[in-house]
């Protein structure tokens, strides 16, 4: 079983309209509903290679129940905890005329000390089931900067691989801990560790920064859809090509996805063929129009697109 | 048709030494009657639902819950409750839990749902809870099945 961590998840309203005019009277010609948040999303393209997966975190009043919900409906086991505030709400306005696409993003609820101890508790729980668990994502206020890391003990005590994807404080306290795999989350600031990632040069010195640093596999995203993998004694550059990329939300939650699976499954992958599954998961991802692909055919057809180099 | 594939797939349970105010939040919060009660394996170790918990708080409110005086009988629940918040729900729980496998068949549940009179059956795989399983769920995936053909 692979269970996935979403401490801050959203959910994600998209409001199509088609010409967009301020201070006045909009007609919305869709309203699409959808369980965001980065583990939540790994969740999503974990079942939609046909594998099992239980989705943990926080979730709050009617907004939670509807991601329980839809969660539920792809076939994903829950077992979030239910905390009185209200879970946040990104509001998506699709202009269609000016393709133009603006985000109105709340802040996470407020979570307290007790919700802490009780979704600690249920990690803990969960790991009897687990082989792997993914921690990744922003964190709502009234969370501790080590969460990832308490989580990656618990997870390593009871012989559960933990992989962090995670930003600032979060990452850096996590990786303390020596997690089985560590990706930063580049989404807000594209720096790790004072290195700023902007050439394969930059990528290459923080995957090898994070190993030394303790993970076993590192991931670094450079670019669009570049990504470099390292461990103690190699290191890759992947790539895909000859595609035409749809929408990039969640590819790399994707990618993460691709990695679970493919450790836990029982053909004993090579890193190599692990990699290129985990870039074909990605590449399926920014094809498809909504967050995650649906099935792992779409995976498959993908396989041929990706390079891999070993440096 | 096997349960698993009608099942609610939510494994959140509780843990024996939950204090009964924590329960209520949790059962409030996500709108439900009972939740199984699992050890820190996951595997199910008993039951605890509001039924429970107003049959040991109030033994007697039950049975008289048609009559006029419920009003009257209703303070002295609220009161009952909030005297034994503090107790944990391994003193109220059901201990001989009754559980289905995930490859049994929808009419074994059903069966054993309305055998029983409870509402909700925790589902387990080598006695971990992976699920739980109502009459409704059942119920609806007949209708679609019917629709269906």
């Amino acid at each position: 079983m692979i269970s996935t961590v979403t401490l801050n998840p959203a959910l994600d309203v998209i409001l199509e309209v088609d010409d967009l005019h301020l201070n006045e009277y909009n007609h919305v010609n869709e309203a699409r509903l959808f369980a965001g948040g980065k583990g939540i999303n790994v969740s999503k393209a974990v079942r939609a290679c046909g594998r099992e997966t239980i989705a943990i975190g926080f979730l709050g009043g009617g907004r939670g129940r509807i991601i329980e919900d839809a969660l539920r409906n792809m076939g994903i086991t829950t077992n979030f905890w239910h905390i009185e505030n209200k879970t946040r709400s990104n509001t998506i306005i699709y202009d269609k005329k000016h393709n133009h696409h603006t985000l109105l993003s709340e802040n996470g609820p407020l979570v307290n000390e007790y919700d802490i101890e009780m979704l600690l508790s249920i990690f803990y729980r969960i790991m009897s089931q687990s082989k792997i668990v993914t921690l990744s994502g922003s964190t709502p206020p009234g969370v501790p900067d080590n969460i990832y890391a308490t989580m990656i003990d618990i997870a390593k005590n009871r012989g559960v691989r933990a992989m962090l994807n995670a930003s600032g404080e979060q990452f850096s306290k996590g990786l303390e801990k020596k997690p089985f795999l560590a990706k930063p989350d580049l989404r807000r600031s594209n720096k790790v560790f004072g290195i700023e990632i902007n050439q394969k040069e930059d990528a290459v010195r923080a995957a090898k920064e994070i190993i030394e640093r303790g993970a076993e596999i590192s991931v670094v995203s450079f670019k669009q859809e570049k990504d470099i993998f390292a461990t103690k004694d190699n290191l890759w550059f992947a790539e895909t090509t000859n595609h035409k990329i749809v929408n990039l939300i969640g590819a790399g939650d994707a990618l993460i996805a691709g990695l679970a699976v493919s450790f836990t499954e029982d053909n004993n992958r090579t890193i190599e063929e692990a990699i290129r599954f985990s870039m074909s998961c990605a590449l399926a991802s920014a094809m498809s129009e909504e967050e995650e692909f649906d099935s792992r055919d779409q995976v498959t057809a993908c396989l041929n697109c990706v390079n891999i180099k070993k440096l | 048709m096997k349960i698993k594939d009608i099942m609610i797939k939510d494994v959140t349970g509780v843990l024996p030494d939950c204090k009964l105010y924590n329960l209520l939040e949790i059962l409030s919060r996500k709108r439900i009657t009972g939740l199984p009660v699992v050890d820190k394996e996951q595997e199910v170790i008993g039951f605890i639902s509001q039924h429970d918990i107003i049959k040991a708080t109030l033994p007697n409110y039950l049975g008289i819950v048609n009559s006029g005086s419920i009003l009257s009988e209703f303070i002295q629940l609220s009161k009952s409750l909030k005297e034994n918040s503090h107790r944990p729900i391994s003193e109220f729980m059901k201990k001989s839990v009754i559980t289905v496998d995930e490859n049994d068949n929808e009419v074994l549940a059903a069966d054993l749902l309305i055998r029983n009179k409870v509402q909700r059956l925790p589902v387990i795989r080598r006695k971990k809870l992976v699920g739980v399983i109502t009459l409704t769920d059942i119920c609806r995936t007949l209708i679609k099945k019917r629709t269906d053909a």
